[in-house]
């Protein structure tokens, strides 16, 4: 019954950001498909496992939902190993949440490369959008910009309460991942013409910018 | 809505979704009489609701027998033949034997966990009764009785439990209600000052580990500390006292500040201990060196606490511990949320509660012992499971844990390890970094105290 086309992929996600910027939630939200105001504190590390079917092929993420305490960092950071692809959180009512992304992504790039030498496809999340927009229309950041600068290959505002543009958001990092996987499996074939994928990156982040 | 069920609906009716049509053929209100009668379960009179009297006739009622009625087939279709009605009315029967059957024996189960209960309660009083009168007058002959210990180990009552970890934490840090009084004042004058320009200036200086230490992060681990609760929230009872306390302790000891899981610990303690009371025990716990290690991220030491653990998870849980290691799961993943809030946030809070009482008696090892309990009383279902799954069971425990199952699991495991105990594993390192950083802490807490007062 099962052929080899049926193809079975397994990928590890961080789930990063501020304390309490609606990590756990996200999560709740994606793979449960509930909300709760009432989550706990993450200590640590918490796990769930999502199974999408992607294509006629089963995809498994395995999301890592760690803590966001900057005073975590060295305890958590062995978490990144071997991850496929990451998201970024932050807060849209909290500034100061919006100002550590920066910092999460450095420390992430810093501490986790792929095989290829590329950093791992990281998606940008502006969590809690049903509460206002205020970080994102008063700072003057051009959120596509911002994100071409940091490396992000895309954002969403996202809300974990009402349900808006998780799926959407997950399925864009799934769709990244994958293409780094199938980049990383051309390059380790010697002698072949490997695409110059600077051309091809840009086209795919911007499908992924809700750009109107 | 009504006609969309008649259409589809087979004949059989549950309450309360449609009513009882009075056309059919055959009246569903007759069947159900039928049924009583023979069962000799009628009411007396009243046809028109047949349940209330018989609810009144009853001591228990069982509630599915009466929920689901037979029903003939809508009339716009052809009528069942005799043969299979009869069939069904039998099988109707058999159901409701059935679920009447289970029924009485889920209320049988519900008394006798109704008695049970009562028993736990009355032992639990004449239990109150010994603390409060023998133990508690002579505590410092008696705390280490192996009567005292026995009746340690299967729990301390609620009401001494506050008094119990109170002595036996201890108050080595010297700490006394004024200068939890004084803590609390700077905290609050923090608290007033800051809040205008915090915004600002935390955004200004966002890279600086200032951002960690502002009083934010308390006020948003607050509001999900034991949610479910609802006393620590805003508005709830205890959400001042809780806030207070954490407050105080990051003007009590800044190097520490606040870290993650403290409220956790501050919350179990105001639940048992009074303000400043609780206050004094949090600060005490947290000068623990184990506590010490976790709370400054010590990272090294942390480490080595975990090496230790992994000797006696090997020693005690051989098969268990060679199926972690094949799976690459590190105690890490579990024991930091285990150890960081001492059980409170991954036990029921009642099941944490014991845990701390022999914490209390035993010192750190306990917090070691719990997790490879713990282990052992999931082992058989862990040995199935991959990485994701034993990660999310174990960052998720079970919401029931059967506690005397688990403290029986807990007290078989043996805490030596080629005769070497639990201190001794760590290989003396939690002894002289414990010795040092204890040294380090006494100098800081000095000095603290004397600026404090000072100012």
């Amino acid at each position: 019954m099962q052929n080899n086309h049926h193809k079975e992929h397994l990928y590890k996600i961080l789930v990063i950001g501020d304390l309490g910027v609606g990590k756990t939630s996200i999560i709740k939200r994606y793979v449960h498909h509930n909300f709760s105001p009432n989550y706990r504190a993450t200590i640590g590390v918490d796990f769930a496992l999502k199974v999408l079917n992607w294509d006629q092929e089963t995809v498994r993420l395995q999301l890592w939902d760690i803590a966001g305490q900057e005073r975590f960092g060295n305890m958590t950071r062995v978490y990144y190993r071997e991850a496929m692809g990451a998201f970024i959180v932050f807060d849209v009512t909290r500034p100061a949440s919006f100002e550590a992304v920066t910092k999460w992504k450095e420390d992430l790039d810093s501490k986790l490369t792929l095989a290829n030498g590329k950093h791992v496809a990281t998606v940008l999340l502006a969590n809690k959008c049903d509460q206002g927009r205020d970080v994102l229309t008063n700072n003057g950041i051009k959120m596509e910009q911002f994100c071409q600068e940091n490396g992000f290959v895309g954002w969403y505002e996202t809300s974990a309460k009402e349900n808006i543009n998780i799926d959407e958001a997950a399925n864009c990092l799934v769709k990244h991942i994958m293409a780094s996987e199938n980049d990383m499996l051309q390059s380790e074939v010697p002698d072949t013409v490997t695409p110059q994928l600077e051309k091809d990156k840009g086209g795919t982040c911007s499908s992924c910018f809700r750009s109107q | 809505m009504a006609t969309l069920m008649e259409q589809r609906d087979p004949g059989w009716k549950l309450f309360g979704k449609i009513q009882p049509r009075e056309g059919s053929i055959k009246d569903p209100k007759r069947i159900q009489k039928e049924y009583e009668t023979k069962s000799g379960r009628a009411g007396p009179g009243n046809p028109t609701s047949p349940r209330q009297s018989v609810r009144k006739n009853l001591d228990f009622e069982p509630l599915s027998t009466t929920a689901l009625i037979l029903e003939d087939r809508p009339a716009n279709l052809p009528a069942k033949p005799a043969e299979e009605a009869q069939k069904h009315r039998q099988q109707y029967e058999e159901m409701v034997a059935q679920a009447k059957k289970r029924e009485l024996k889920d209320a049988q189960k519900r008394k006798k966990q109704l008695e049970d209960r009562c028993k736990l309660e009355e032992s639990i009083g004449t239990a109150a009764q010994t603390w409060n009168q023998e133990i508690l007058p002579n505590w410092s002959t008696m705390c280490t009785s192996r009567r005292v210990r026995d009746l340690w180990w299967q729990g301390i009552p609620p009401s001494v439990r506050g008094k119990v970890w109170s002595l036996a934490v201890g108050n080595e840090l010297n700490i006394t209600h004024e200068l939890y009084n004084i803590c609390l004042a700077r905290a609050k004058e923090k608290w007033n000052t800051t809040p205008a320009p915090a915004t600002e200036g935390e955004a200004e200086d966002a890279g600086s580990s200032d951002r960690e230490s502002s009083l934010e992060l308390i006020k948003l681990d607050i509001s999900r500390t034991f949610p479910q609760l609802c006393i620590f929230q805003q508005g709830g009872p205890y959400h001042d006292v809780l806030h207070s306390i954490l407050g105080a302790y990051t003007c009590y000891r800044p190097d520490v500040g606040y870290v993650q899981g403290m409220s956790f610990i501050a919350a179990v303690l105001i639940l048992n201990l009074d303000t400043a009371d609780a206050f004094i025990a949090f600060a005490n716990l947290l000068n623990k060196p184990c506590q010490m290690a976790f709370f400054r991220v010590d990272h090294s030491l942390m480490l080595t606490y975990f090496a230790a653990f992994e000797v006696f998870f090997e020693e005690n849980l051989p098969k268990l511990f060679a199926h972690f290691k094949k799976n690459n799961l590190t105690p890490d993943i579990y024991l930091i949320d285990w150890i960081f809030t001492l059980y409170s946030k991954s036990l029921p809070l009642d099941l944490a509660c014991r845990v701390w009482d022999v914490f209390c008696r035993d010192g750190e090892e306990f917090l070691f012992r719990t997790a490879l309990g713990l282990l052992r009383l999931y082992q058989d279902v862990l040995t199935c499971m991959d990485f994701i799954h034993m990660a999310q069971f174990l960052t998720r425990l079970p919401d029931l844990i059967p506690a005397e199952q688990l403290f029986q699991h807990i007290a078989s495991i043996h805490m030596t390890s080629r005769n070497r105990k639990w201190a001794q594993v760590g290989c003396c390192t939690f002894y002289i970094l414990g010795f040092v950083a204890g040294f380090l802490v006494r100098l800081q807490t000095i000095l603290t105290t004397q600026i404090l007062r000072l100012h």
